[in-house]
C-alpha cells in the first residue's frame, strides 16, 4: 500500500452501540442502537491481512468498543500483529473493569479517550452528565497501570473555544499524565447526528484521508464514512461491500486514491 | 412459412409478465445519487443511472465489475443494432421479464423495428408475417432455445450457421444469455419501470 496515498491505518467499527449518546455522534449511537458488530474474529483476520497487504497500524472504533466483554483481549490479540489504537469514551473503567485493561500495558495498544471541554458543564452538555468526572477518573487509573493514553477532543466549530480555555485543556491533560504528544484536536463533522443538529463542519471525500474502515456493513474510504442517520448506514463513502479477503477494498480504495485530482487531499486535516 | 422452432416454453407476453408499472415496489431500495458508493459515482454523474445500475450500486465492486460488461455486451458492437435488439426483446419476452420487455420496446422502436415486429417478438402471433428476413427468424429461433434447458435443436442450429459467422453466432450467444441474466435479476428484484418509459408505451400502444 506504500505506493499509494492510502493512509497505513486499517480502521474497525467493532460495534454501533454505546451506552452515551452525544450530541454531535456520527454514527448515531446510544444504548439501543443496533450492534452492527464486528465478530472477533473477522477483526483479527482483519488484522492479519492488513500486515500482510503493508499496512503499519490499526484502529478499533464504534459506538463504545469496551461494551463488549472480550474487547481487551481482541486487542492484545490484533496488537501482536499491528501497533493498535482503540478509541473510547472511558466511561465503563472504574475500579473493577478497568482491571480487565490491565493486559493492554504489555501490549502494543494505545487508548484515545474523549474529553472535549476543559470544565465538566460544557463537556458532559455535549456528551453525557457526569462524563468529564468519569473520564477524569478512569485516565490517572489507566496512566497507572502503564497503558498508553491518547486524549481525543473534538470541538464544535461554532463553539466558543478560546485560547484560554484550550490551555486549561491541555494542562488537565498533563496533570492526568498525558503528553502534548498524545493530544490530538479535531472538528465536529456535520455527518450522523451532528447533521441532524446542524452541528460540524461538511467533509467531502476530498477533505478526508483515505483509511480503509472496516465495518460489518462493507468498507469505507474513512472512519468518518460509516455514519448512521435516521437508522440508515450511509453509503456515499462506502468502497466495497466485500471485507474479506481485505485486498478486494483496499485495491478498491487504492484504485479511487489514485483517480483523484493531484492536491485532494484532507483539506480540513481530519485525522 | 412456419414459426422458428421453439422449446415448447410458454411465450411470455406482457400482460402476464407480472404487476404492471407501478404497482409494487422494488425489492431492494435503489441507491440514491446523494448516497452513491465512490466506485458508484460516475455512473450517476449524468442524473438517474436507471434502476439496475441503482440496484447494483447496493454492491459497488459488483457494479464496478457488471456495468461495462453489460455496456459491452448490450451496447454498439460489430452487430447490427436491429439484429440485437430483436435478440434481446425476444429473450426477455420469452422469460417474461416486464422490467426488460418494456424497455426494450422503447428501444427496438428507436432503432427502427415497426410496432408490428414488436408485437410478434413480444408474443402476439405474426412472427412469420413480420419477420421475412430469415437471418432474423433465425435469431428469433435461437434466443427461444437459449431460454429453455439442454442442447439445442439441430434446426436450430443450421438456422444461426447458415446466417452467421462464428464470432456473430458467439456474440449472438452471449447477448441472448446476458439479457436472461439481467431478465432474472430485473424480475426477481421487482424493478420499476421508469416513467419515461411507460408513457413511451402508451404513447405507441404498446403498454
Amino acid at each position: 500500500m506504500s505506493e499509494h496515498t492510502v493512509g497505513g491505518r486499517v480502521w474497525m467499527y467493532s460495534n454501533y452501540h454505546c451506552n452515551m449518546a452525544c450530541t454531535y455522534c456520527l454514527t448515531d449511537s446510544a444504548p439501543s442502537s443496533p450492534r452492527r458488530a464486528l465478530s472477533t474474529q473477522a477483526m483479527v483476520t482483519v488484522a492479519r491481512q492488513a500486515a500482510d497487504l503493508g499496512f503499519s497500524s490499526l484502529g478499533v472504533t464504534g459506538g463504545e468498543p469496551f461494551l463488549r466483554a472480550d474487547m481487551a483481549e481482541t486487542l492484545v490479540r490484533m496488537a501482536a500483529v499491528l501497533p493498535t489504537l482503540v478509541l473510547s469514551n472511558a466511561t465503563l473503567f472504574g475500579p473493577e473493569r478497568a482491571e480487565r485493561l490491565r493486559p493492554l500495558a504489555d501490549a502494543d495498544v494505545a487508548v484515545q479517550i474523549s474529553l472535549d471541554r476543559a470544565e465538566a458543564a460544557p463537556n458532559d452538555e455535549l456528551r453525557a452528565p457526569g462524563n468529564h468526572a468519569r473520564v477524569v477518573d478512569a485516565i490517572p487509573r489507566l496512566v497507572g497501570m502503564g497503558i498508553r493514553v491518547r486524549i481525543g477532543t473534538t470541538l464544535d466549530p461554532d463553539a466558543d473555544v478560546d485560547d484560554e480555555e484550550r490551555s486549561r485543556l491541555c494542562a488537565l491533560h498533563r496533570d492526568l499524565g498525558v503528553s502534548d504528544d498524545d493530544h490530538v484536536v479535531r472538528p465536529v463533522v456535520r455527518r450522523g447526528r451532528a447533521a441532524a443538529a446542524d452541528m460540524g463542519v461538511r467533509a467531502t471525500v476530498a477533505d478526508l484521508p483515505p483509511e480503509l474502515t472496516i465495518t460489518a456493513d462493507g468498507a469505507f474510504w474513512s472512519p468518518f464514512g460509516p455514519t448512521v442517520r435516521d437508522g440508515r448506514v450511509d453509503t456515499d463513502l462506502l468502497v466495497t461491500r466485500t471485507i474479506d479477503p481485505l485486498h478486494i477494498p483496499a485495491e478498491a480504495l487504492a484504485r479511487l486514491v489514485d483517480g483523484q485530482a493531484p492536491g485532494d487531499d484532507a483539506r480540513l486535516g481530519i485525522r | 412459412m412456419t414459426d422458428p422452432p421453439t422449446t415448447g416454453i410458454p411465450i411470455g407476453r406482457l400482460a402476464e409478465a407480472g404487476a404492471p408499472t407501478g404497482e409494487r415496489g422494488p425489492l431492494v431500495a435503489l441507491v440514491e445519487a446523494d448516497q452513491a458508493p465512490l466506485l458508484a459515482r460516475p455512473y450517476f454523474a449524468d442524473g438517474d443511472p436507471g434502476p439496475i445500475v441503482a440496484a447494483l450500486a447496493q454492491v459497488p465492486e459488483m457494479l464496478e465489475a457488471t456495468a461495462p460488461f453489460l455496456g459491452r455486451v448490450l451496447g454498439p458492437s460489430c452487430l447490427p443494432a436491429r439484429i440485437k435488439e430483436i435478440a434481446i426483446l425476444r429473450t426477455s419476452a420469452r422469460a417474461s421479464c416486464r422490467y426488460c420487455i418494456e424497455a426494450h420496446t422503447v428501444v427496438a422502436r428507436d432503432v427502427g423495428l415497426s410496432v408490428a415486429e414488436v408485437r410478434a417478438l413480444r408474443g402476439e402471433p405474426g412472427v412469420e408475417a413480420a419477420f421475412g428476413d430469415p437471418a432474423e427468424r433465425a435469431v428469433i429461433g435461437w434466443c427461444d432455445a437459449l431460454v429453455g434447458t439442454g442442447p439445442v435443436g439441430k434446426d436450430i442450429k443450421a438456422g444461426l450457421r447458415g446466417a452467421f459467422a462464428d464470432h456473430e453466432v458467439v456474440e449472438l450467444t452471449l447477448l441472448g444469455a446476458t439479457t436472461l441474466l439481467l431478465n432474472r435479476f430485473c424480475t426477481a428484484l421487482d424493478l420499476p419501470t421508469s416513467p419515461e418509459v411507460a408513457a413511451r408505451l402508451v404513447a405507441e400502444g404498446l403498454s
